[in-house]
């Protein structure tokens, strides 16, 4: 939702706009927390080192927030995050600690396992017409069984060394696997921003109707995000493998809700049809900046859920309130909102949906 | 028993058709329960002649039975929210949330029984009710506002047991407590006559709630209210149903069978910890969505959430049986629910059309 054109006379209005969006508000929130915890760690937390841990655990999260917001940009859902990047992960463990095949082959068989299996849930979806989060919710049932019988009850962590230190390898301080998922993000940015495939995507998300009328076929777009979803969650693996001191069956088990909270506090509708690729990642930042306080504070790490919880709740009922606001004030609102139930008869439309396939 | 809002021609009602329109009446292959009640069926007897032990009433059956009991209350909570078209993607921390509750009473009020469950039950309609009204009041998508509390509770649930007891448990059993549990129908006898010993005593909550909720959704006005709102939230408000109250409603009543399915479960293991709930939102949607109750709301089936839940524990329990691993076991649960939910749209399809054709 960042459309920044800087176009000489468009630049102005624009930068106004941009000043008011989520994007901004999360970049301040951003900077004043890093300052703070810089502050109140007496500048520790600027060194090098710290600096280092703090961005290396950040590119996993960055990965499964993107991936999610990619299936929620047609209109789907993903459960199966979490289980898809557990798998993955094992699989590549696996492939190169048991079977000996050399780790440019296995991390590549364990990113294209993964985009497949994205594309098979794509296929499926359209082929049977279940409901995404029930399809996923099944492929995410699998898959874990698959993580737990490839892995059983063993850390595999006899794997490649050269695939270790490039997880650990950090030029500058800024950990390879950080600028790993700083490029998939900006791929996934020019992809949606600048390409016809991504404008199609998001508008068989924004208005399936439409969309098919103006003969974009709406089933292709849900297997394209499907597969988008997956290839980004096999990267995800990938840095977890890497950068990870080994995998085992409960890798992936807690990525489910902090992969819908990154894109939800970014600013996607959960309805399809809008991405903030710059957003999601500023999201990430702000998780790993409460995980970190937390870890500065030495507090239970039940708060970072609590805190996360309450960011969530707070930044779609906030947004509500201010597009009602914004409606209230007689402004062209680009999307309609739905209206609040009591207070009139709503637009069928804007109804919020569950994510159907239809 | 299926109940919709409307009646739409793949919804495979079993009422009898009011005549207006009766060569839309589909052949009764395709009702839905039929199949699940025949599957259950045959799946145990297939079970029981592979492995005998499968009918062992204390070791297999009781067990079984005890966790078909507490599942079949977890995907009632959820069918609640899906009877509005909405998702409770909290239910199991809500059932946490009350777990802890009946705990707290018990350990710090020395609270009977009976008292420790009301307290229960009431903390889960409060957390609900918030829940139902923050949707209702913002009109923020459910599944938004519940995964926000699904981590609020997981945060909040944990600190609170970290906070107020020394190994994260409340190990304080109240009288009656260890009977509830282990207590089955053969110990009540009426006269010489006693009931079967498979049948845990726990399941009375289950048979309550069930009977409840079929008579809200079958008999009353504000089930059909609920399904209205559920089916077309326009058409409801249009029609002057208080649909923000009809959805607090049912966040409500979720939140209650949540807390309750959470004391079942601290029943059945014995202690009152964090980790209650932690399973519960895969169970709560393959019940529900097995036993016919649709994801966009307005229709929901009250028997089929029991039937859907018996279905997934006896394959779980029979696969077990058979010396299929855990670790595969997820594998296969994953494979039934989406060749159910495939074999189902088959079904109707083929139906359908043969019904289309017929006219």
């Amino acid at each position: 939702m960042t459309t920044l054109h800087d176009r000489g006379a468009a630049a102005l209005p624009a930068l106004r706009r941009f000043s008011r969006s989520t994007t901004m508000t999360l970049l301040c929130v951003v900077l004043a927390g890093y300052v703070a915890l810089g502050i109140s760690s007496s500048g520790s937390f600027f060194e090098g080192p710290s600096l280092r841990t703090f961005l290396q655990y950040l590119a996993t999260p960055i990965l499964i927030g993107l991936a999610q917001m990619v299936a929620l940009c047609v209109g789907q859902l993903n459960l199966a995050v979490g289980a898809l990047g557990g798998f993955s992960a094992c699989l590549m463990g696996v492939l190169m600690a048991d079977h000996g095949v050399p780790a440019g082959l296995a991390v590549l068989i364990g990113v294209l396992s993964a985009t497949l299996i994205g594309l098979v849930t794509g296929v499926f979806i359209i082929a049977t017409r279940i409901n995404g989060f029930i399809v996923t919710l099944g492929t995410m049932t699998i898959l874990l069984g698959a993580q737990y019988r490839l892995a059983g009850t063993r850390t595999i962590d006899g794997y490649s060394a050269t695939l270790r230190d490039l997880g650990r390898a950090a030029p500058l301080n800024i950990p390879l696997v950080f600028v790993t998922a700083l490029v998939a993000a900006a791929l996934l940015a020019a992809f949606m921003y600048r390409t016809v495939a991504g404008r199609r995507l998001l508008a068989a998300g924004g208005n399936p109707l439409a969309a098919r009328l103006s003969g974009i076929s709406t089933d292709r777009q849900i297997v394209l995000a499907h597969t988008l979803s997956g290839l980004l969650i096999g990267i995800a693996a990938l840095t977890a493998t890497a950068s990870l001191p080994g995998v085992n069956r409960s890798v992936g088990g807690d990525w489910l809700l902090p992969s819908f909270a990154a894109p939800i506090i970014g600013g996607v509708a959960l309805t399809g049809g809008s991405v903030a690729v710059f957003g999601t990642v500023l999201a990430s930042f702000v998780m790993r900046l409460i995980d970190t306080a937390r870890a500065q504070f030495s507090l239970d790490p039940s708060w970072v859920n609590f805190l996360i919880g309450l960011v969530v709740l707070g930044t779609v009922v906030g947004g509500r309130i201010h597009q009602a606001h914004l409606g209230r004030r007689g402004g062209p609102p680009g999307r309609t909102p739905p209206v609040p139930p009591r207070s009139g008869p709503q637009p069928a439309g804007a109804l919020p949906t569950t994510g159907g396939t239809r | 028993m299926k109940t919709a809002a409307v009646t739409e021609p793949d919804s495979g009602t079993d009422r009898p058709t009011d005549g207006a329109r009766p060569a839309h009446r589909l052949p009764f292959w395709v009702n839905q329960r039929l199949g699940l009640l025949v599957l259950v069926i045959a799946l145990s007897a297939f079970f029981g002649v592979l492995r005998p032990a499968f009918f062992d009433d204390r070791l297999v059956l009781f067990p079984l039975l005890r966790d078909i009991s507490t599942l079949t209350v977890v995907a009632l909570a959820q069918m609640v929210v899906l009877s509005v078209g909405h998702m409770n993607l909290a239910v199991g921390r809500m059932a946490a949330l009350g777990a802890f509750f009946a705990g707290f009473g018990y350990d710090r009020l020395g609270l009977p029984l009976a008292a420790g469950l009301l307290v229960c039950l009431v903390g889960g309609c409060a957390i609900g009710a918030l829940t139902g009204w923050i949707i209702a009041r913002t009109g923020v998508s459910s599944f938004v506002v519940t995964l926000a509390m699904d981590f609020a509770l997981l945060g909040l649930v944990s600190l609170l047991y970290s906070a107020l007891t020394e190994n994260a448990a409340f190990t304080t059993r109240p009288d009656g407590l260890a009977e509830l549990r282990s207590y089955s129908l053969a110990d009540i006898c009426a006269g010489p006559v006693c009931g079967s010993p498979a049948i845990p005593q726990l399941a009375q909550f289950t048979v309550l709630a069930l009977i409840g909720l079929g008579f809200l959704y079958a008999r009353t006005r504000m089930g059909r209210e609920l399904l209205l709102t559920g089916a077309n939230p326009a058409a409801a408000e249009l029609s002057g149903i208080p649909t923000g109250r009809r959805i607090v409603l049912a966040h409500t009543l979720s939140g209650l069978l949540a807390a309750l399915a959470g004391f079942m479960a601290a029943v059945g293991t014995g202690t009152f910890s964090a980790s209650i709930g932690d399973d519960f939102m895969l169970p709560s949607f393959l019940g529900a969505v097995l036993g016919g109750t649709l994801l966009t709301g307005g229709v929901v089936s009250v028997v089929g959430a029991l039937l859907g839940t018996s279905l997934v524990g006896v394959i779980r329990k029979g696969l077990d049986l058979l010396g299929v691993g855990l670790e595969s076991l997820n594998i296969y649960l994953g494979c039934v629910l989406l060749l159910a939910l495939s074999a189902d749209r088959v079904r109707t399809v083929v139906s359908y059309r043969k019904v289309v054709r017929s006219t």
